[in-house]
């Protein structure tokens, strides 16, 4: 859900979009599950972290198009914080042994 | 962490499920088709799904389906569904209907801050009975001496009426009352006020009336100033009770009027005795202030109990002051009458709870061998995937689905048995009166669908949650299985048969005992002969006559009814037998000391002819003689019944003695009386094994407004005819006299509270025995079915192998005939104790009544066999091809 707000933060996203924006940001290390992918965004419609509206694309298609919402910046705030301090501490952990 | 946002969305996508639905949809195809690989994405049905779980409602999804899915199954049941239904309703309806009638008569406080209120009465330290109400003077000096202890204290009397409200008049009851009187419910009255403080002593003609008269008048604001007559005067409405109001007993009042006209209106005199010290006849009620403790009433009142005595030791010499919470019947005042409702109330309850276990006992079974049934499907539907619990919660839906329908037909049954029950009350009562308002108690109806629905959980939920959760395999397979766990389903069957029909039989000896017991209470012999006989009560001072112009219509009824052809006797007297209400005296002989103990008999004026007219033998002495049948001076005289005789004096004759009353009237109080004459005792009422004394005083020497013409015709079957000519005569003399009563003796007896009384409790009785015996024929059906179903193959076996279908059936009816017989061995066991219980309310029968302990039993048992016989005849058609290719 971290990866689905941070890719969001930048510009508004469909679904499809979401999981190629994620592929490629990962330097194509991680790729989003479907399966995955659709429960996160309800779950964030939910939240109300992001919104949904339905434009045509590029290809002339009409897709869903999720947007950050400010509450969900300051969720993607609090996860973030709470990795950094997460895989710091995995990485001293690592290294000291 | 949920917030109202979070739930305000997921509202929303709940309302809007079916467009957000297809959106998911839409965008998930987009997504398919801009992927390289469309068949990389999944199975989209799933993904949706799982999607979709995150709105948080699968759980509602589910359960639409579960109740969708479980009223088409039980639609393809309908025998199950109707048997439950109908069970549940009849336990839970009964329940609420009973403890909603209990509960709105008997226990339910009848106004608001009952819990506050208490009775003061007078109690002697030495007589008894010791109870004696206050006069108006002792209430006033208690009500001044108490007033840190009650906010209010009031003083109350009832009496008969007759009240014209502009259709007749007609009797009822009306209640004198202090001016403080209505402060003490809050708020009582539903128009216009109550009696001002300077209207309590004075010759004050304003009345306040029940919200029921008020309805009659058409129930306007403008019904206040109008005028209404009681006893004939007439009276202006000031007020109107709140509906329901009954004051602290029931039944209520249709009238309430200032304490001395009341007074007045009911001495022979017409005139008020408040101020006499020693007329005991009010009832006093006191609120206690807000924050004093009861525990300080009793010290309070002996201070004033003390004084009182030491400054009037004519009257309240040997009484002190008593306190007790409000007497809840109108017409048992003394204290104690608490207890008599607790008995009655536990009696009244205690049968429909049985029913409703009998009936949750039933379920049980009918869901045990259901989820027998159904196990194959069971095993299938888990084999596919549905979870444990999937499959249980399906199960409980369907409990809950029958729980439902059951509690909505069992409201339906009790809202009718409510009022079928308020009507026969109604019916019965000697007078109109207001009831309190009887509602079904939602709380109880709640109370019963919970129990039920629990009853069904845990009933149907476990035979679920085991099936659903054994090796399906062997289920699907229809193998072994079945036999290896036959015995344990049937022995829970079985327990449970024995347990419905040992309390079936309970039920069943109770009905057949209070039945017995209606039966004796309508037939018993109350002494007199109550065939050819004819009574009608009249009331001349309801329609304001004063005393001469009274006895002059009574003289001038009884002449002429004598000379009517076809009658055999005439007489005329206070009181008939079995009427309800009934006048006493203490009688003890004259002119002997103080100390001879007072002996309590029903006290009756009466004409001439009375024993002759009832049927009664004059055993000694003769009638009274016409001297002493008109008001004059001569030697005041008695007849008395042998019952008295007895306890006046158990060796000698009583004939000619003197004795005199210790109560009663100032004019008739201690004052001599010879007795003239022994009849033979008729019983007054059914509740005494013994007939309880009479003491008759006649016309001259005291005049009692309200009697009864009592007459017996020559000819058998006459007597239809001969109510015309009474009635007819009554109107030609005066037809704005009321004829309070007219009827036949034997109507008479039959329409008494008593014999209602017994009717009544044998009515709800069998009504209950008989809704138990037919649960317990269902369950036993039930299970018998469920065990020759089971058993399909074992039957078709033995058939193949030769085996006689007559030995097939006899051994189905010999297992189900097994498990009545150890039911109803229990059973007696139970209803011998519950006899002794029961032996109290029981009229002249046993509690061990061998007719009623053998029938039952009888009917119990051949019921339960021609419940087992129609599976058992199934077992002897088992078709041996189908039963074996089954496996």
């Amino acid at each position: 859900m971290m990866l689905v707000l941070r890719v969001l933060t930048t510009q508004p996203l469909h679904g499809y979009a979401i999981a190629q924006r994620i592929h490629q940001l990962s330097r194509e290390e991680l790729s989003v599950e479907e399966g995955s992918l659709y429960p996160a965004l309800q779950k964030l419609l939910v939240k109300g972290w992001v919104k949904a509206a339905w434009r045509e694309s590029d290809s002339g298609r009409q897709v869903r198009e999720y947007r950050i919402t400010a509450s969900g910046r300051r969720q993607l705030e609090t996860e973030m914080a709470k990795y950094r301090r997460t895989a710091t501490a995995i990485g001293w952990l690592l290294e000291e042994s | 962490m949920s917030t109202i946002g979070e739930w305000i969305r997921r509202l929303n996508f709940l309302i809007r499920r079916r467009a957000l639905e297809d959106e998911l949809r839409c965008e998930m195809e987009a997504h398919r088709a801009q992927m390289g690989d469309p068949r990389a994405f999944g199975n989209t049905l799933r993904l949706r799904e799982e999607a979709r779980d995150a709105w948080g409602w699968v759980w509602l999804d589910d359960m639409v389906q579960d109740t969708r899915f479980a009223l088409r199954t039980l639609r393809h049941s309908p025998g199950f569904a109707l048997t439950a239904i109908v069970t549940l309703a009849l336990g839970i309806g009964g329940n609420s209907a009973m403890f909603s009638f209990v509960n709105g008569l008997l226990l339910k406080p009848l106004y608001d801050g009952a819990d506050k209120v208490i009775s003061v009465y007078g109690r002697s330290t030495t007589a008894s009975p010791d109870y004696r109400g206050m006069s108006y003077p002792n209430y006033l000096d208690l009500r001044d001496g108490t007033t840190e202890i009650f906010a209010n204290l009031a003083a109350v009397a009832t009496a008969f009426v007759g009240l014209d409200a502009g259709e007749g008049a007609r009797r009822t009851l009306a209640s004198g009352v202090t001016a403080n009187y209505f402060q003490i419910f809050g708020q009582p009255l539903a128009l216009g006020r109550s009696f001002a403080p300077d209207e309590e002593k004075a010759d004050a003609r304003v009345a306040i009336v029940s919200f029921p008269v008020w309805e009659q008048r058409g129930s306007g604001a403008s019904a206040l100033g109008q005028t209404i007559r009681v006893n004939g005067e007439l009276f202006t409405v000031i007020g109107v009770t709140a509906k329901g109001f009954t004051g602290t007993a029931i039944p209520g009042p249709d009238v309430w009027l200032p304490l001395a006209v009341h007074d007045a209106l009911n001495t022979a005199e017409h005139v008020s005795r408040l101020g006499a010290r020693g007329e005991h006849a009010l009832d006093v009620l006191g609120r206690l202030r807000d924050g004093i403790p009861v525990e300080r009433v009793a010290p309070a009142l002996a201070t004033v109990a003390r004084r009182l005595e030491q400054a009037y030791p004519a009257v309240n010499a040997g009484y002190t002051l008593a306190m007790r919470t409000p007497s809840r019947l109108l017409f048992l005042a003394g204290p104690g009458s608490g207890a008599m409702t607790a008995t009655f109330t536990a009696l009244l309850m205690i049968m429909p709870a049985i029913v409703l276990l009998v009936a949750c006992l039933n379920l049980a079974d009918l869901l045990l061998a259901r989820g027998h049934v159904r196990r194959q499907e069971l095993g299938i539907r888990s084999s596919l995937g549905g979870g444990r619990w999937r499959l249980t919660r399906q199960l409980l839906t369907e409990g809950l689905v029958l729980a439902l329908a059951g509690g909505a037909l069992g409201l339906w049954l009790s809202t009718w048995a409510i009022e079928t029950l308020i009507a026969s009350l109604r019916s019965v009562l000697p007078v109109a009166v207001t009831l309190p308002r009887v509602e079904l108690d939602w709380r109880v109806l709640i109370g019963t669908v919970v129990f039920s629905l629990v009853a069904t959980l845990v009933f149907g939920g476990w035979p679920a949650w085991t099936l659903s959760g054994r090796a399906v395999v062997t289920d699907i397979k229809r193998h072994g299985g079945e036999e290896r766990h036959r015995p344990g389903g049937t022995r829970i069957g079985n327990a449970l048969v024995i347990g419905q029909v040992a309390l079936s039989l309970l039920l069943l000896t109770s009905a057949g005992l209070f039945v017995m017991s209606a039966t004796s209470a309508a037939t018993a012999d109350p002494g007199f002969r109550l065939d050819r006989g004819v009574l009608a009560e009249i009331d001349p001072s309801l329609a304001g006559y004063d005393e001469a112009r009274g006895r002059q219509l009574q003289r001038t009824l009884v002449d002429r009814l004598r000379s009517v052809a076809g009658v055999e006797a005439v007489t005329i007297a206070s009181s008939f037998p079995f009427s309800g209400f009934n006048d006493s005296r203490n009688v003890a002989p004259a002119g002997v000391s103080a100390a001879a103990p007072s002996i309590d008999s029903v006290f009756s004026v009466v004409g001439r002819d009375y024993a002759r007219t009832l049927g009664l033998s004059l055993l000694q002495g003769r009638d009274f003689n016409d001297a002493e049948l008109s008001p004059g001076v001569g030697e005041r005289v008695a007849l008395i019944d042998d019952a008295l005789a007895q306890r006046l004096s158990p060796k000698e004759s009583a004939l000619g003695s003197l004795i005199h009353f210790l109560d009663g009237q100032a004019s008739e109080a201690g004052q001599p009386m010879r007795i003239i004459g022994v009849i033979t005792a008729v019983k007054h009422s059914l509740g005494n094994p013994r007939p309880f004394p009479h003491v008759y005083v006649p016309l001259g020497q005291h005049y009692e407004a309200d009697m009864t013409l009592q007459l017996r015709v020559t000819a058998k079957g006459a007597e239809r005819a001969m109510l015309g000519t009474v009635g007819r005569m009554i109107r030609e003399v005066d037809d704005r006299v009321p004829v309070l009563r007219l009827e036949e003796w034997r109507e008479h007896l039959d329409s008494s509270l008593e014999v209602w009384l017994y009717r009544v409790g044998a009515r709800v009785c069998s009504a209950f025995g008989a809704i138990a015996l037919l649960l317990a024929v269902i369950g036993v059906f039930g299970v018998k079915s469920y065990v020759v179903s089971r058993r399909t193959r074992e039957f078709g076996i033995r058939i193949v192998s030769g085996a006689h279908p007559r030995a097939l059936l006899w051994q189905v009816l010999r297992e189900g005939g097994r498990v009545t017989i150890v039911g109803i061995g229990i059973g007696l066991l139970l209803a011998l104790g519950a006899g002794q219980l029961l032996q109290g309310f029981l009229y002249g029968v046993d509690a061990v009544e061998p007719v009623v302990l053998l029938a039952a039993p009888l009917i119990l048992f051949a019921a339960s066999l021609l419940a087992s016989f129609i599976p058992a005849l199934r077992a002897t058609k088992v078709d041996p091809t189908v039963a074996l290719r089954s496996e």
